[in-house]
């Protein structure tokens, strides 16, 4: 027996002690809590929701016989996330964090989920919108804002992240409180609103309190809740000034619906414990927020009154249109369509010919189906007229006739180069490429674990290679490393599969 | 001196036995997540910011700002090894990286990156630290016109890019500029083009087609081509020089022209680093005596991008901690740092926190000489895997590329992503199109877009060219477009 093969033996050896090691765990402990609680939070880390959901997470462990365990899973102002939770069993261990943005993220995003699927278990805090200005301008109240307003000859600016935002519904509130007519632009992200901001180009940005951290240009003007944050004893609410407008982002969490009676009781039990523990309320007075629990029912009350209004002020700002209209025959139809089309065109162009289909030829001919493709997707934008904005079909018209024409180039400048012939086979990629689908398909079903040596030895013994021992060395040998990196190191957890978990 | 009176407090700040270690752990994990496709170092700095919680603020942020400067580098070991771009920023580095190891000489490559990585961190770290006030009115200085211009000027750097036809180049730089359209509109709560695929409303996401873009076109491709063996044999190292110093300090100007480039264009909020490698590479070739090697393996083509991508890291530095305002998605998890610990970024953090500031910057003083160190150890190991048969590397770089898009978001639709922008790397491959415009075009076309509507709703077309700054990109953008065409002019007139 040679060393490689001493080696491989070892290899496997901890290989499926490993596999003992994940898996044996599993399933054991019936009652509840059993193993660590998850909660998914939609925005990367350093967030606001993230940062109270990990403040959760170190005070609850007083508390709690489990860990708190925060997992961010951004993308689509939170759908991501929901999505997610709703993928997952309700038993318990799976709980999202939840913040007031979701309401129209529903609505603008006309998604799926529903905020019908989630059981609301507890609200944390309520972080009060602020109205925030350059230290320039010096305003001083909310009528220093309304006299700018009437007296400039120009539109009132105001910006934020955001259309059909918090943020931008809060402006929108405003301007109605407060009898002004102003200007909403959208800045995208909140650094860069920020920027405009401190250039000044901007007489308001909406936000909240904690924007003004660290930025001694910066002033925050009033915000809307109904008494004055502890920490910021000489900044005046709405309410003071005459003005009655209350808007709050609230952070909290759900859990999808039908999670068992015990587990929302527990969970209610020690999100009620953090809010009464001493660090908690350090934690509220340091990021300028109002300590506000409030249980299911309280918190479901909550949520169903400001659905109404959210969707009121939406329909109000008229963002709660179809932007794009209905296609005529299905959207997959009409792209095949083009691309029979296009293809039977150059087939003509070459006479009919098929020994002239050169690759050149063939690309230029995919790339005219993909821009007609998206050419016909402009035409059913449906942009309402009172927005005053470029048209979004504008940029990718302009991407999609610059490819045409360097395509339509491409063909002529083809048709005189004669044929690149290719002399290799693509048998073996596409045969890699099947195995790739197959890879991905079963590693959401029975994990990374299994299908990866599998998909190793596999691609290996494709690419003709036949050294067996060290073949297993490398297989399993990446598994275990990427497990001592990714999971150990870097503590991001490796998928194991839905048919056990 | 103040200055110096302040350097001495972040010293004493800095040397203690936990930031010092934090140092060390941090620069071996960030060279781990850079070598990692899919690691980018936004998301090596957000997973490693829970770690920091029960740290000390000094130590907490030495190891995120250490792995966020070594991840820099780490991504252009990938990117030589085996032309997988470890990070965004790495992707200028495969051009000359690449081909230098297909022809033999990785190890060339390897050095000069890594020599231009750290001459790039510490030329960005003395700028942060000697003028961070007047950059920091320069990033504040710049608009939406700005912006818009910034875009345009990257995407003429197409034309140096192209290679053999710019037809070609164009071509794949329309197509990426096509498809980042997908997704939300710039101004309006819709999502464009996603065909009612609910997965593909935000868009495409950014590092799963990069990944498939390089790492699996570039394995099809050379799958098809059989070529194998051939790499194998190139493979043979020489490796008798360790150190091409004479090489190396010929390339000095170059590095230290490129790392400002890369501090300057970095220290703009939302522009970041990889626009920047792009600018150095295109800028090093208009302005090297031998830009006919560009492309084929040439060590300015390395050194340059790399310097530009490191020194982008202390510009990146500049807006968070001088106005409070994240300029990139690494400084954006650096914010919340901050803040966790109870820090307010902006001007008030260099009076209250001067100690905490200048610990800051004479840490990444010292995590860019350790990195040095450790990447000349790792260059043996790398070279090992280069000389490994591909029939066992691919399916390692095949299997990591997975867990890489993978781990992004999640999110299995990535992973589809990855495989998707694979088969298309490897048909444009197929037919001479480059791939690099198309990764142009995705990085470029939100910019451009946010930024020229957003321009036109606060003014006018015109005021693209009445505003300093814009006219100023806008004049550098026209000369870079049009400089590879003079030059080829005047050449032939020449002979």
């Amino acid at each position: 027996m040679n060393l490689k093969n001493i080696i491989a033996g070892i290899v496997v050896i901890f290989y499926l002690g490993l596999l003992g090691y994940l898996y044996l765990g599993i399933g054991q402990g019936t009652t509840y809590p059993a193993k660590p609680i998850s909660i998914i939070v939609h925005s990367k880390p350093g967030s606001a929701i993230d940062y109270m959901a990990r403040k959760v997470a170190e005070i609850a462990r007083k508390y709690s016989e489990v860990a708190f365990v925060v997992e961010n899973r951004s993308g689509t102002q939170g759908l991501v996330a929901m999505q997610h939770v709703l993928d997952m069993k309700a038993d318990g261990y799976t709980l999202l964090g939840v913040t007031k943005s979701f309401l129209s993220t529903v609505m603008v995003n006309k998604s799926k989920v529903s905020l019908d699927d989630f059981q609301f278990i507890a609200n944390m805090v309520l972080d009060p919108e602020a109205l925030i200005s350059n230290k320039e301008r010096k305003f001083t109240s909310l009528s220093d804002i309304i006299q700018d307003a009437n007296r400039s000859e120009i539109t009132q600016v105001w910006i934020g992240p955001g259309t059909g935002r918090r943020d931008h519904l809060m402006a929108l509130k405003s301007w109605e409180t407060l009898g002004i007519d102003a200007k909403w632009i959208d800045y995208k992200s909140g650094p860069q609103s920020i920027l405009a901001l401190l250039r000044d180009e901007s007489a308001v940005y909406v936000g909240n309190p904690a924007d003004i951290k660290g930025k001694t240009d910066l002033e925050i003007i009033s915000i809307a809740s109904d008494k004055r944050l502890v920490s910021l004893p000489d900044i005046p609410t709405f309410k003071e000034q005459g003005y009655d407008l209350n808007e709050s982002m609230w952070r909290g969490f759900a859990f999808k619906k039908g999670v068992p009676e015990e587990a929302v009781e527990y969970v209610t039990k020690v999100l009620q414990d953090v809010v009464s523990d001493d660090e908690w309320e350090d934690y509220c007075n340091e990021t300028y927020v109002f300590s506000n629990f409030e249980n299911h029912e309280e918190f479901t009350r909550r949520i169903v009154q400001e659905t109404a209004e959210t969707n009121h002020y939406l329909n109000k700002a008229g963002l709660l249109v179809l932007y794009v209209k209905d296609s005529p025959i299905p959207i997959l139809l009409v792209l095949l369509i083009i691309v029979v089309g296009i293809f039977l065109l150059l087939f003509a162009f070459n006479r009919f010919s098929i020994r002239k289909f050169n690759y050149d030829l063939i690309i230029a001919g995919g790339i005219i189906s993909l821009s007609l493709f998206f050419y016909y997707q402009t035409i059913l934008f449906q942009i309402p007229e009172t927005v005053n904005i470029t048209s979004p079909a504008l940029i990718p018209r302009i991407w999609i006739f610059t490819l045409l024409l360097l395509s339509v180039i491409l063909i002529v400048k083809s048709k005189n180069e004669g044929t690149v012939h290719a002399n290799y086979s693509p048998k073996t990629v596409l045969i890699i490429i099947a195995f790739l689908l197959v890879y991905l398909v079963a590693m959401q079903w029975i994990g990374y674990f299994f299908t990866t040596p599998v998909f190793i030895l596999s691609i290996m013994y494709i690419l003709k290679y036949r050294k067996f021992s060290l073949m297993t060395i490398n297989a399993f040998g990446f598994v275990l490393f990427s497990y001592f990196v990714f999971n150990k190191l870097l503590h991001i957890d490796l998928p194991l599969g839905w048919w056990f978990i | 001196m103040g200055i110096i009176n302040d350097l001495w407090l972040g010293l004493q700040e800095f040397g203690q036995f936990l930031p010092i270690i934090m140092m060390f752990i941090g620069v071996i994990i960030g060279i781990m997540v850079g070598v990692l496709p899919g690691l980018s170092p936004s998301i090596g700095v957000a997973l490693m910011l829970p770690v920091t919680f029960g740290l000390d603020p000094m130590s907490a942020l030495v190891l995120l700002v250490s792995v966020y400067l070594s991840s820099n580098y780490g991504g252009s070991i990938t990117a030589i090894a085996i032309n997988t771009p470890g990070t965004p920023g790495a992707v200028a580095t495969t051009f000359d990286g690449y081909e230098l190891t297909k022809q033999g000489k990785p190890l060339y490559a390897l050095i000069t990156s890594l020599t231009a990585s750290t001459i790039g961190g510490l030329v960005g770290t003395i700028i942060l630290i000697l003028f961070s006030v007047p950059l920091a009115s320069l990033a504040l200085s710049f608009e939406s016109y700005e912006y818009f211009a910034l875009g345009v000027f990257g995407l003429t750097i197409i034309s140096s890019l192209a290679g053999k036809s710019p037809l070609k180049g164009f071509i794949s730089s329309g197509i990426g500029l096509l498809l980042i359209t997908i997704g939300f509109d710039t101004q309006l709560p819709f999502s464009r083009f996603s065909i009612g695929i609910p997965d593909l409303a935000d868009g495409i996401t950014f590092i799963p087609a990069l990944i498939g873009l390089f790492a699996l076109g570039e394995i099809f491709y050379s799958i098809e081509k059989g070529d194998n063996k051939k790499v194998e044999k190139a493979a043979k190292v020489d490796l008798s020089k360790t150190l091409p110093v004479k090489q190396l300090l010929k390339l000095k100007t170059l590095m230290l022209k490129s790392s400002v480039i890369g501090t300057l264009v970095g220290c703009i909020p939302g522009a970041g680093g990889t626009i920047a490698t792009f600018i150095a590479y295109d800028n090093a070739k208009s302005s090297s005596k031998h830009p006919e090697k560009f492309g084929k393996g040439s060590l300015e083509g390395v050194a340059a991008p790399e310097a530009a991508n490191n020194g982008s890291v202390g510009g990146a530095l500049v807006p968070l901690l001088t106005l409070g305002i994240p300029g990139s998605a690494s400084t954006a998890v650096l914010i919340g740092a901050l803040m966790i610990h109870k820090l307010n970024p902006g001007p008030e953090l260099f009076d209250k926190e001067a100690g905490l500031v200048y610990g800051i910057f004479i840490s990444l003083f010292f995590a860019n000489i350790f990195m040095f160190f450790v990447g000349l150890m790792g260059n043996k190991l790398w070279i090992k895997i280069i000389a490994a048969p591909k029939s066992l590397l691919y399916p390692i770089i095949l299997a990591l590329s997975f867990i890489g898009s993978y781990f992004i978001q999640n999110s299995v639709f990535d992973v589809g992503i990855c495989i998707a922008f694979g088969i298309m790397g490897w048909l444009l491959k197929r037919g001479d199109f480059p791939t690099a415009p198309v990764i142009l075009g995705l990085i470029l076309g939100k910019m451009i877009e946010e930024n020229l509507r957003l321009s036109l709703i606060k003014g006018d077309w015109i005021d693209f060219f009445t505003r300093p700054g814009s006219l100023i990109i806008i004049i550098l953008a026209l000369v870079s477009f049009f400089m590879p065409y003079i030059k080829k002019k005047l050449m032939k007139k020449g002979k």
